[in-house]
């Protein structure tokens, strides 16, 4: 779950309530769902919270929520923007993979120390969350007076450029451009890995964007998300490349606390998750004093994506509107509530509402752009609950009719086992993941045999552990793992587990054969294959079945000693005495008897 | 009469007429000592016998006094050492008479002060005069000590008390019991008793032949500790698991089964996670290497795209995150049982349900991670779910307040939540009933609109689910997690578990 840094003194500040204590902060903070967690090195509070309000990511989104708490603030606040002056240009050759871009611009900016490591944090906590660890969106964050945005010339690239150099910018304004806009501009293009150079962020030499893959420490770290593409994203100015998104800034841009204007440009694969990342960033900046001042967005015709052709004004900062019923409301509160109460809930929540008085009372909310966990009404209900303070309600218990019952498999399980318990055996529970190791080798069995626990495995891709790479296909191997753990404990030790086995089958839907199984062990001086036999004979006879143990041959188990349990004609399992070269190399100095047949072999 | 072996010997060796200690009646019965007491006791018990007690008082003497039996009592030797020395006609230097008398150390003093109490002579300025008269020989202590050592009684009472003081005889009073034949005892002998056999152990012969009723059982030593018994136990996590499932199936909830290996499209596009979602990723996933799965409901997964992509209802707003059929295809390792009540809520499991219904599972569910102390690859979730034409907060509240009482566990707290899945959703708090900690016990909601009309549910369905380890661990008081469960498992602790019910 996300978790936001706050400075308490910041708070009380952006909150206007320097009286609340850090102690009382907390309390009303946990009421928003934010819970302490710790404090950082420089003394800044650690809240965790749930990744639906990504509006509060920021000490100043934070503030925003507590002054609707307090009541300080009520219904939908938007900021004002300023009319356009920048425009980013899409180049038809931006990466198609990711073609999107948004941007604002952003002035009259104070940013002392506290409020530059707030910005960034911000930007980071998008990152990992709306941004998928920069995949889906990136911000860049860029001193604005450091920007040159004459319309841009064709640039020089490098010899080694294969590809055919992007279109040449220069003849926009005219009549034929898609605006008339004449004032400056950046760029959002593709360019060959090798193709341009610029100095990146904490780098003291010109790099291609290649060479920040390889030589540079963040670029490895995001190496992965562009390494594929043909062309990497680029953003220019009329000075050249600035920006290597998503990877890094280049350093002429870098932003200090005494950047005064900032340029925020984002891209991405999706353009509403970058517009409402910027909405977000809007927010915050406003909430510092900052004017947001508008971007034209300006995809090339043949730029890759949905968007090729359009002329976009961002920010995005505009409302959506959705309608609750009053009836869904006191349905899923389970109370009555007067309209009025409703509206006045809905605006200390930082919603305005218009009431619909029709055949059924409803409410038409407008919600603010930063507000991107709202996808249904039902998330407007579970506002008006919020504040209203869910834990005021009154538990009820339903007033609902069933019949309660256990499924057929589980009293088959429940069954087995008290069989077994009675029989002496402890029940055992084991991991359903084991290892090819323990699965076939440690057993002397081949994967692929004719032999139970033979089954061919079902391996898990990714696995962490080297123990745990696949679903085992027999149980025995775990009770002969616990024998080997527990040597120094009292003997005999007489073993059971019912227990889930899965092997490949391609005439399943899933292709994977889920089975239960019995398996049991006995181990003790003169365990034999008779006292395991013995118990075998309870156990099948308890569920009034037939049991037929034909001779037969298996690897785990000594010749001569092992035969086939066969219960109700249907072989289904194996019994006998656990081979030598098995105990010894799981250093067992007794002799083990065991069985393990199919679970349903004991259904009716 | 039929009398245990001990008893027969006792009851014929005693006399109507002379009474015996036992010591004596054991050596004419042939029997020990021990075995004749008892014997005694069970026949004055039965009016056999009679058993007169007397106290009695022994006297023996201490070592002191047999080495002065040896070599005569300090003041006798200083007695004669003195007249030797002519003390008896005048006063001699006392260090000469203490020389000649070869005494030492405390017998001196000893000597000295017996010496004139027992008028042999005086001892004045450092001289001893010794009184010509003193009959040494017939010393009464000397003779009362002889007596002693000769088994012999003393009954002058003065003259142990003086030897007591002098702390050369040991006095000890016992209880002596003399036995005779009572009446009873006389008929019964006269009518004849013969031995009964003491048995070890109770044997098939001996209840068959009816042996057993003439049988003395030897007696055991029942308060010794017996060989431990090696009992079978269900384990500690499955009792805890039959615990919560006697709870749901008393509260109404009937239960759910289905695969471990399932569609992403269960286990998560169907609960209305983006695919984007992070615990969707590579690694969070426990995915398989098996092809996707063959069979989907095709309805279903229209609407379930559709949903994701557009929202539901006039004012749903879809992700904005990519879809694709193929990933919800891939088959892997369940990381919640929410999959199964997605098959069931769909009616892929058991055909169409009508409100109301509850339902419920106690199953492993996977989490591809790093194991530690509290978290394994496999765990146990406990999943329910109710289904209703319309249901409230108040009934979620209702209904797990009275789950978690179940198990002693009160004032449960609903901390508002998010999941991707329902809304209102909630962790639940509640009090550790040992401790009084506030921990955390699960999450709940209310399902999306987004989750139940693809699935066809017009309907309420809320649902919670809690991982079943945390209860366990709250009931047994396990701290390491993989004491409990899998191979690496403690016999030890699993047979020393405390039983659940």
């Amino acid at each position: 779950m996300p978790v936001v840094d706050i400075d308490t003194d910041e708070l009380r500040q952006l909150t206007g309530h320097e009286e609340k204590e850090d102690d009382q902060l907390k309390e009303d903070l946990f009421g928003l769902g934010l819970e302490f967690e710790g404090e950082t090195e420089d003394g800044d509070l650690q809240f965790e919270f749930a990744p639906d309000r990504l509006d509060r990511l920021s000490v100043e989104g934070v503030a925003r929520s507590l002054r609707y708490q307090y009541g300080d603030d009520r219904g939908v606040y938007v900021p004002d923007t300023n009319d356009a002056e920048w425009t980013i240009e899409v180049d038809d050759s931006v990466p198609a993979e990711r073609p999107y871009v948004a941007g604002a611009v952003v002035r009259g900016v104070d940013l002392d120390d506290d409020a530059l490591d707030s910005l960034i944090q911000l930007q980071e906590k998008l990152h990992a969350t709306m941004g998928r660890k920069r995949a889906k969106g990136a911000i860049g964050i860029h001193d604005l007076a450091m920007l040159k945005g004459e319309r841009i010339e064709q640039r020089e690239v490098g010899e080694d450029n294969e590809l055919e150099p992007p279109e040449d910018l220069t003849p926009v304004g005219g009549d034929e451009g898609p605006t008339d806009v004449g004032g400056p501009t950046i760029s959002y293009r593709g360019v060959a890995p090798d193709g341009d150079e610029f100095v990146p962020l904490d780098a003291d030499r010109g790099m291609t964007p290649a060479e920040v893959l390889t030589d540079h420490p963040t670029g490895e770290t995001y190496a992965d998300l562009v390494s594929e593409y043909g062309r990497y994203p680029a953003i220019y100015d009329e000075l050249g490349l600035f920006s290597f998104p998503p990877v890094i800034n280049g350093q002429r841009t870098e932003v200090t606390t005494e950047s005064r204007e900032l340029l925020v440009e984002l891209t991405g694969t999706d353009q509403w998750t970058i517009d409402r990342m910027l909405a977000i960033i809007c927010y915050a900046l406003d909430a510092r004093g900052a004017t947001i001042e508008a971007v034209d967005v300006v995809y090339d015709d043949d730029a890759p994506g949905e968007h090729a052709g359009d002329h976009l004004v961002r920010p995005e900062l505009d409302t959506r509107e959705k309608t609750v019923s009053h009836d869904r409301i006191e349905t899923t509160l389970g109370i009555e509530l007067e309209m009025e109460a409703v509206v006045d809930l809905f605006e200390r929540s930082g919603l305005d509402v218009t009431t619909n008085l029709g055949e059924e009372t409803q409410y038409e909310v407008e919600i603010p752009p930063y507000r991107v966990d709202v996808l249904h009404p039902s998330d407007l209900v579970d506002d008006v609950g919020r504040a209203y303070g869910f834990g005021d309600l009154e538990p009820e218990y339903p007033d609902i009719g069933t019949i309660g019952g256990r499924h057929e498999r589980s009293r088959l399980e429940r069954a087995t086992r008290t069989a077994l318990v009675g029989l002496g055996f402890e029940d055992l529970l084991n991991f359903h993941l084991s290892s090819p190791e323990e699965n076939y080798d440690r057993m002397g069995v081949e994967e692929g045999a004719d032999a139970l626990g033979g089954g061919e495995a079902v391996e898990v891709t990714s696995a962490y552990s080297e123990d745990y790479t696949q679903l085992r296909t027999w149980a025995l191997p775990s009770i002969m793992h616990v024998l080997e753990n527990n040597t120094h404990r009292r003997y005999p030790q007489e073993l059971a587990e019912v227990g889930f086995v899965a092997e490949r089958d391609d005439g399943e839907n899933t292709h994977v054969a889920e089975h239960r199984t019995v398996a049991a062990a006995i181990a003790r001086t003169d365990a034999t294959y008779e006292d395991v036999k013995g118990k075998l004979q309870a156990l099948v006879g308890e569920f009034d079945a037939a049991l037929e143990t034909p001779a037969t041959e298996h690897p785990s188990f000594i010749d001569g000693r092992a035969a086939e349990v066969v219960i109700d004609g249907e072989s289904v399992g194996v019994v006998g005495e656990i081979h030598p070269a098995v105990l010894v190399e799981r250093d067992l100095e007794v002799p083990v008897a065991a069985f393990e047949f199919r679970l349903d072999a004991l259904a009716e | 009469m039929r009398l245990p072996e001990r008893q027969v010997a006792a009851l014929q060796a005693a006399s109507a007429t002379d009474a015996q200690p036992i010591p004596a009646l054991a050596a004419a019965a042939g029997i020990d000592e021990a075995a004749a007491r008892t014997a005694v006791f069970e026949l004055e018990d039965d009016g056999l016998l009679e058993v007169d007690s007397e106290t009695e008082e022994t006297v023996s003497l201490t070592d002191e006094a047999r080495e002065y039996l040896e070599a005569g009592l300090p003041e006798v030797r200083l007695y004669r050492a003195a007249v030797a020395a002519g003390a008896d006609e005048a006063p001699v230097q006392m260090g000469q008479v203490i020389g000649a008398s070869g005494l030492e150390g405390p017998q001196v003093d000893i000597a000295l002060s017996n010496f004139a109490r027992k008028g042999y002579g005086e001892i004045d300025s450092g001289e001893v005069s010794a009184d010509p008269d003193a009959d040494p020989d017939s010393d009464p202590e000397v003779a009362a000590l002889e007596r002693i050592a000769a088994g012999e009684p003393v009954d002058d009472d003065a003259l142990l008390d003086r030897l007591d003081e002098r702390g050369l005889i040991e006095r000890e009073e016992r209880t002596v019991r003399s036995v005779l034949l009572t009446d009873a005892g006389v008929d019964a002998l006269m009518a004849g008793v013969e031995a009964a056999e003491t048995a070890d152990r109770l044997t098939p012969e001996m209840l068959t032949s009816g042996e057993w009723a003439d049988v003395e059982f030897t007696d055991y030593n029942v308060e010794a500790d017996a060989a431990e018994a090696g009992a079978g136990k269900v384990h500690v996590l499955r009792q805890a698991s039959e615990r919560v499932k006697d709870v749901l199936v008393g509260m109404g909830f009937q239960e759910m089964d289905g695969p471990h290996a399932d569609a992403d499209f269960w286990i998560n596009d169907a609960l209305f996670m983006p695919q984007d979602h992070p615990a969707r990723t590579h690694w969070d996933r426990f995915a398989l290497d098996v092809d996707p799965i063959e069979e989907l409901p095709e309805e279903l997964l229209q609407a379930v795209e559709n949903a994701h992509r557009n929202g539901v209802g006039s004012d749903g707003d879809g992700y904005h995150s990519p879809w694709s059929e193929d990933f919800a295809r891939e088959v892997a390792l369940r990381g919640h049982t929410t999959s199964l009540s997605m098959r069931y809520l769909s009616g892929a499991a058991e055909g169409d349900l009508e409100p109301p219904q509850r339902y419920f599972s106690v199953e492993k569910a996977y989490r591809n991670d790093t194991i530690d102390a509290t978290h394994l690859l496999e765990f146990f979730q406990i999943e329910g779910w109710v289904m209703a034409e319309e249901l409230s907060v108040r009934d979620l509240m209702g209904t797990f307040e009275e789950f978690y009482r179940q198990f002693g566990i009160t004032d449960v707290q609903f901390k508002p939540h998010y999941n991707p899945y329902t809304e209102p959703s909630f962790e639940l708090f509640g009090r550790h009933p040992e401790t009084g900690e506030l921990i955390e016990i699960g999450n709940s909601g209310i399902f999306r609109e987004e989750v139940l009309s693809p699935l066809g549910v017009e309907c309420d369905v809320m649902a919670w689910g809690l991982a079943l380890e945390r209860l366990a661990m709250l009931y047994t008081g396990a701290e390491d997690i993989r004491d409990l469960h899998g191979t690496l498992a403690d016999l030890e602790f699993l047979r020393n578990a405390e039983v659940i019910y």
